[in-house]
């Protein structure tokens, strides 16, 4: 009876209860796919695995009820080649990874912990490389997904699905795919054939455009040519930015710049060129100096925080959408860009609705699942949703106590 | 739909209707009698080369295009029986030079038909501009180092770039350099006869002296000059000396690139000592897995310039700079002005 009652045994379960009626739908050309799954825990992950079938898939899951699945971006000829040369690759989809763990948020201070495992020593908010006290790197980490987080992700994908991906390079709505990542971010997949060959120098250059890493303000003579509102691309993203931005008068830049009357005029002159400039105009005087400091201003707001490591990696594995993370149990769920602005994954993400189950929880902060405010809890038994049960225990953050579920 | 000339397959390798041509001329006249030490084609293929090695531009031979059409997969055909690897590299930036001078004088209908018959680019003509889908302008846009050939510093707007008629040749012509490198090793190959060896071996040794060998391996300089180390590994040095925090790609970076020009891994614990996680057996093991002694025995190279960017480790952007790709050729062609200098100075 013990044995049934520890944490992995129960996430077990209820994972294979889930890809019992499992419905997702397979990625393009899926036989061309490597797939690898976490079965447990400790184990290590299974490779190198290629399906025929789609049945194939769903029966792998339901028998093994992974912790995390996996799929390769990459297409292949010999996909189940365990040798990553003789797999040969024949394309790949063109991958995008938005995750609060690599965007700075000011509420990671108030809602993320680590641990030093060899001193003990704690600190609140972005965890250091290595102990700032004993230099040890075994840090554990515990992380929430807040409102604000999840606020600031969404914001990330909607700027780049709309501003980069549709507007600038021209993909069109059914080709890109938005997937909650299960856990503090979203997946962005382009399955589009224009992609599909491009070299990891290629997608490089599409990072950084992204990302607007390497865009020249001015040129070599440090000269600065102003683009017509109505351009494309980052010249026309700047110019619009540049002037949203002096139009609203609370801009901080602007209390930066000495000169008073001098800076009042130069500012009204640069709103009234980017209204009137049906071409590129040259910037000098102090004109040039506040085009610079707004410009400064404008990228970091418009420019979109991908990992460049996932887009570059052309051999990249990654999790196959409506599968369970094994380390939040939350679904990661395709998001049409409509949904995105209402998307909550305590709600939309959550793959076990029905039920309520005691757990003893080690530690959680305050949040906000199934639409109901549950906690903070700290070292204390509580009848909670199964949905939260799950993602607790799968966290790390409850224990199970009890399989006795209620009202299943 | 553009009709092309017999000039234009003269003047434009890449388009079909050369290679056509070129079948056919082979057919009709035969591969030995194109290669035998009389043909007006090898004197033209010769020729050619030469120019290229020269005057770092070939000419269009317009007296008998036949020959011209020939004399370029003949030229292809003589390099690769040479033993200089550089000897590719100025034919094919000498032939692009060349192809950049003629497209230059054509007009956009023409640049477009071109583009779409010689690389199969999806372009479309707006006003004075004309538009090149995005994934035809990056294969060719990556290979040209200023930055702004970045796609970032272009306007691109529903999937396609938009260029001046001057940018669309360059890129047309950089499309063909690299071109001629990808096929050089696919050019004809036949049975080349002694005679023609012979031939063959005079030009290789005519050229070693003007043609230095250049430094295949620049993983292998062995010279530690720190007045020639370039901005970036310096900048990571002093943040090192200074005990940051510095991220994995950093510390990557640093320790690549000092073992690749001939510091030994114990050497390199220096480096990383005043790090806030320094360990000196686990930083040993991890130098010497570097270093190629340990492990899978690779010896790694550091990252290029385009990769350091993208981890925000690129600091500036100095003369040098501007003129290469990897942190590495920086620190090669720094080396050399140094001595250069230091030659002037002492005569």
């Amino acid at each position: 009876m013990k044995e049934e009652l520890n944490n992995e045994g129960f996430i077990k379960k209820m994972f294979k209860k889930y890809y019992a009626e499992w419905r997702g739908e397979p990625p393009k050309d899926f036989k061309r796919r490597e797939f690898a799954f976490m079965v447990s825990r400790r184990g290590d992950m299974v490779r190198h695995k290629a399906f025929e079938d789609w049945g194939e898939v769903k029966e792998f899951l339901y028998k093994n009820s992974p912790l995390h699945v996996y799929y390769s971006s990459a297409y292949y000829a010999q996909p189940s080649a365990p040798d990553m040369d003789a797999k040969e690759w024949m394309g790949a989809d063109l991958v995008f990874d938005i995750d609060i763990d690599h965007i700075y948020t000011q509420c990671k201070e108030q809602h993320d912990k680590w641990t030093c495992l060899d001193c003990s020593v704690t600190g609140n908010g972005v965890p250091p490389e290595a102990c700032p006290r004993c230099s040890s790197k075994k840090i554990e980490v515990k992380t929430w997904f807040c409102e604000k987080c999840l606020e600031i992700a969404k914001e990330e994908a909607i700027k780049l699905v709309e501003d980069f991906l549709v507007q600038d390079f021209g993909f069109s709505s059914h080709e890109i795919s938005i997937v909650f990542s299960g856990r503090r971010g979203f997946h962005i997949h382009v399955e589009s054939d224009v992609i599909r060959g491009l070299d990891q120098r290629a997608r490089r250059e599409i990072v950084d455009y992204v990302r607007g890493t390497g865009l020249v303000v001015q040129d070599r003579k440090r000269k600065i040519l102003a683009a017509p509102l109505n351009a494309g691309g980052w010249p026309g993203r700047i110019a619009k930015g540049v002037y949203e931005l002096l139009n609203s008068r609370s801009a901080r830049i602007l209390s930066d710049l000495k000169g008073g009357s001098k800076v009042e005029e130069a500012i009204k002159v640069i709103i009234k060129e980017l209204e009137e400039a049906r071409d590129y105009w040259p910037l000098e005087g102090v004109a040039r100096k506040i085009w610079l400091k707004a410009v400064e201003e404008v990228i970091a707001h418009k420019r979109c925080e991908v990992d460049e490591r996932v887009t570059t990696d052309i051999k990249r594995l990654i999790r196959l959408p409506e599968t369970l993370h094994g380390g939040t149990g939350l679904r990661a769920a395709k998001v049409s860009l409509r949904d995105l602005e209402t998307f909550d994954p305590y709600v939309h993400a959550v793959a076990f609705v029905k039920g309520e189950v005691k757990v003893k929880i080690l530690s959680m902060p305050k949040i906000t699942f199934l639409n109901q405010t549950w906690g903070p809890y700290s070292y204390e038994v509580v009848e909670v949703p199964m949905g939260l049960a799950v993602y607790l225990i799968c966290s790390e953050n409850a224990i199970v106590i009890s399989e006795e579920v209620r009202g299943a | 739909m553009i009709i092309f000339s017999k000039l234009d397959a003269a003047t434009y390798p890449f388009i079909s209707l050369a290679s056509q041509l070129v079948k056919e001329l082979e057919e009709s006249l035969g591969i030995s009698a194109i290669l035998s030490p009389e043909s007006e084609v090898l004197r033209r293929s010769i020729e050619r080369i030469r120019e290229a090695v020269y005057s770092r531009i070939t000419s269009t031979y317009k007296k008998d295009l036949d020959v011209e059409i020939l004399s370029h997969p003949v030229a292809l055909l003589l390099m690769k029986h040479m033993s200089n690897a550089r000897l590719i590299n100025v034919y094919a930036e000498a032939e692009k030079n060349r192809v950049l001078v003629n497209l230059l004088k054509e007009d956009h209908e023409k640049l477009v038909g071109l583009a779409v018959d010689g690389f199969n680019w999806h372009v479309k003509r707006e006003k004075n501009y004309l538009l090149i889908r995005f994934d035809d302008y990056l294969r060719t846009s990556v290979n040209i180092l200023d930055s702004r050939w970045k796609l970032v510093n272009r306007k691109l707007v529903n999937g396609y770039v938009e260029l001046s008629r001057k940018d669309f040749s360059r890129l047309l012509a950089e499309a063909y350099r690299t071109r001629i490198l990808e096929r050089a090793n696919q050019a004809m190959d036949v049975q080349v006869l002694s005679a023609l060896k012979a031939i063959i071996e005079e030009l290789d040794r005519e050229f070693q002296g003007f043609l230095p060998k250049i430094n295949t391996s620049v993983t292998y300089i062995d010279e530690y000059e720190p007045s020639a180390l370039p901005p970036c590994i310096l900048k990571l040095l002093e943040d090192a000396e200074q005990g940051k925090n510095l991220p994995h790609m950093a510390r990557f970076t640093l320790a690549t690139f000092l073992i690749s020009i001939g510091k030994g891994p114990e050497e390199l614990l220096d480096v990383f000592r005043k790090m806030p996680d320094f360990d000196e057996s686990k930083t040993l093991y991890h130098l010497r897995h570097i270093a190629g002694e340990i492990g899978s025995r690779t010896r790694y190279t550091p990252p290029s310039c385009a990769t350091l960017r993208t981890f925000n480790l690129c600091v500036a952007d100095d003369d040098i700079c501007q003129r290469v790709k990897h942190p590495l050729t920086y620190y090669n062609k720094k080396l050399k002005l140094l001595k250069r200098e230091g030659l002037e100075r002492r005569t």
